[in-house]
């Protein structure tokens, strides 16, 4: 790409960018906002400018239309002094945060829609089903990025986790539906807040635990009454004090079709699998299962700047956005809040994709495309501006 | 406070409750009283509780309520006056211990309206811990928020929330678990009360039993720095919370002792650097670094954990003298 083609594709973008910041009330304030720190990055610029803090909406606001940032972020911690450095800030607390991400969920359908650009000069190719060495056509250089434009059933996957992990939150946490908020991450997943005070003074070991519980690691075969005995090939059976009935004790049980009444059901169960590490391993396995995909490092960290609801995601153009009723929600047309002037693109590579309830279907390299859809591809490096 | 009042049998078995100061004070008690030949008797279970506490064990002496109150009160104020961190830590945390065992056997004990009066006590009042009865009577239950706060620091698996029965927001405990729990702020809540204290003139008596304490219990190693300088900084950091008499995790002990065994120190000298630990059992001490060194159980000898590991383990203290380095053990020698 030519300096000239990227300073225009930049500015194409965030024209679209500005267009959308400019609109009143998009952008709802975060509870304690003034404790809160904010971190924005820059269109065509490395790093990211944090350490930030605003008093109000009207602080935030008036930053934003004037930095035009491509992406913008807000701490999940409350701190004394969040403008100092990470650690004079004095940690107030955090709030609880997952993250559920389409490509942790390796679908099958992900290769259909996965293309490789290359590092060095931009070339853009389909990814093939096999991991072979990349080699870029035109430059023979090895080093790639790869993009994806997730299909509904990627979303649909991801989805699927979010009811997970909402089922596990409020059967076995105690949650209460209101207070789980869930939001698109404005690319290929979803965020899920939590507003529970309870829950924002755990430190990150803590919220470690939290996490091995909701993706099911470590789960002992002790802990549903199986234990090794002194001589080889011993098994010990018994129940805890507290049974078998609910969490993940009960979740396993409902596996093995046992309940608190049948410990000897459970010895043949283990004796049937080979004894008690081919029992351990298989409760490892049906754990792991029924398990949910978030990704540790966002919840246990708890000094993260996490993107802003309401705010534009640069890998995409979509918004992360509320989503009020998860079954019906629909990324593609809900989260797509960009304008639809015309922007005249060059597409690198055949490509299709449904955004505001309309299908493009692109096999020419030129096109004139509507802004959300121009902005879509760009940010996904299949396209610059013309 | 709930309003539920304390016998003399429990304020015994739990002389921290501020219950214990008030129940002396109505009971016309006063500093000069410990001057009183009678009270001879208090003074010296007062000396042989600290020796007992700060040796490792748990003083459980309860024959006598109201002398076990006082007791309680005069050892503070030796342990004060001695004025040593180690035998302040070690005091409290056998304290704790000897709480946690008065209180495991009376959850198991009594009733369940007595059982929440004791919940409501010393739960709820001092550690702002709300302790429920299941629903079937037969165990007890936490907020998972509650438990996840005080749990997640305990090393073993079995404390991991996966390991737990959690259901509705509560997770489910027995009465051992639920005090092993509190634990910890049992022990911190004795040594502030300790720490906070303000001596009054001390009466003779007391004072030279102190004296006589301070000089018995005082740490019999001591640490220079210079017998540190050449030590990667994640050791000497290890030593010098030793030295202090500050608890050191689990995973810090083992490097500190892998680390010294491989630099060829003889098993004895490891043995006294841990023994200003609060927990410190010289038995127990020996039986592990025996182990690690290969000499005992498995027969594997141990090997210093790799500075990757240290770091996960948030005990990684790198200067710019480890560079290049990725095992402790390194330090020094690949320096130019």
């Amino acid at each position: 790409m030519t300096q000239n083609t990227t300073a225009k594709t930049t500015s194409a973008v965030r024209s679209a960018f500005r267009g959308y910041y400019f609109k009143p009330n998009i952008l709802k304030a975060p509870y304690k906002i003034e404790q809160r720190e904010f971190g924005y990055m820059q269109f065509g610029q490395v790093g990211m400018v944090r350490h930030l803090s605003f008093n109000s909406m009207k602080e935030l606001t008036a930053t934003i239309m004037k930095e035009v940032p491509s992406d913008i972020y807000c701490s999940n911690a409350y701190y004394h002094f969040p403008t100092y450095p990470m650690q004079e800030k004095q940690w107030l607390g955090a709030d609880l945060i997952f993250d559920i991400d389409g490509k942790d969920l390796h679908l099958p359908c992900v290769s259909s829609h996965s293309y490789f650009v290359c590092a060095n000069c931009g070339h853009a190719s389909s990814a093939p089903d096999e991991k072979k060495e990349y080699a870029c056509p035109l430059c023979s250089c090895k080093q790639c990025d790869s993009a994806s434009i997730p299909c509904a059933k990627c979303i649909d996957g991801s989805k699927k986790e979010v009811k997970r992990l909402v089922e596990l939150l409020t059967s076995d946490l105690g949650m209460q539906q209101g207070d789980i908020q869930v939001y698109f991450s404005g690319n290929n997943g979803f965020h899920i807040h939590i507003n529970d005070s309870a829950y924002s003074r755990l430190d990150p070991q803590a919220r470690s635990d939290l996490v091995s519980y909701i993706s099911g690691t470590g789960l002992m075969a002790e802990s549903l009454g199986v234990r090794k005995g002194n001589a080889q090939n011993l098994l010990l059976i018994k129940f805890p004090k507290s049974g078998i009935a609910y969490g993940w004790r009960g979740r396993i049980a409902d596996k093995l079709k046992i309940n608190d009444s049948s410990m000897i059901k459970l010895k043949h169960v283990v004796e049937q699998k080979g004894g008690y590490t081919p029992f351990k391993l298989d409760v490892d396995r049906m754990a792991h299962d029924l398990g949910v995909r978030i990704d540790p490092q966002v919840t246990t960290d708890v000094h993260r700047i996490f993107r802003m609801p309401g705010t534009l995601n640069s890998r995409s153009g979509l918004v992360k956005i509320k989503c009020d009723d998860l079954n019906s929600f629909d990324p593609f047309v809900e989260a797509c809040l960009l304008g639809d002037n015309k922007v005249s693109v060059r597409v690198k590579t055949l490509v299709k994709l449904k955004l505001k309830n309309k299908s493009f279907n692109i096999s020419k390299e030129s096109a004139e495309l509507p802004a959300y859809a121009a902005v879509y591809l760009i940010c996904k490096r299949l396209a610059e501006a013309n | 406070m709930s309003s539920i009042r304390m016998g003399t049998g429990d304020l015994a078995k739990y002389p921290f409750l501020n219950e214990a100061g008030e129940y002396l004070r109505e009971s016309g008690f006063g500093w000069e009283e410990l001057e009183r030949p009678d009270m001879k008797d208090v003074i010296d279970r007062a000396v042989e509780r600290v020796e007992v506490d700060v040796g490792g064990n748990i003083y459980d002496k309860l024959d006598r309520y109201e002398i076990e109150i006082l007791t309680f009160l005069v050892s503070l104020i030796m342990v004060k006056s001695i004025g040593t961190e180690s035998v302040l830590r070690k005091f409290a945390l056998a304290e704790a211990r000897r709480a946690e065992k008065f209180l495991t056997e009376d959850l198991k004990r009594q009733n369940e309206m007595q059982k929440r009066s004791l919940f409501a006590k010393i739960f709820d009042d001092l550690f702002k811990l709300k302790i429920e009865i299941s629903e079937d009577g037969r165990l007890l239950k936490v907020k998972v928020t509650d438990y996840l706060a005080r749990s997640s620091h305990f090393h073993e698996q079995e404390w991991k929330l996966i390991n737990r029965l959690v259901h509705k927001g509560y997770v489910y405990l027995d009465a051992d678990e639920t005090v092993r729990l509190v634990r910890n702020e049992l022990s911190a809540l004795i040594y502030e009360k300790i720490k906070t204290m303000t001596l009054p003139i001390l009466p003779q008596a007391i004072k030279v039993k102190a004296d006589g304490l301070r000089t018995k219990l005082a740490p019999r190693y001591e640490y220079g720095v210079t017998a540190v300088i050449d030590y990667p900084p994640c050791v000497k950091h290890a030593l010098e919370v030793m030295a202090k008499g500050e608890n050191l995790p689990h995973s810090a002990r083992v490097m500190l002792a892998t680390y010294m065994l491989a630099i060829g120190k003889p098993v004895d000298e490891i043995v006294l650097i841990y023994e200003n630990a609060p927990d410190f059992n010289e038995k127990i001490t020996r039986y592990q670094v025996e182990h690690l060194a290969g000499m005992k159980g498995s027969r594997t000898k141990y090997s210093v954990p790799s500075c990757d590991k240290l770091r996960i383990e948030n005990l990684c203290f790198a200067t710019a003298e480890c560079d290049g380095i990725i095992n402790p053990i390194q330090f020094g020698r690949k320096r130019k």
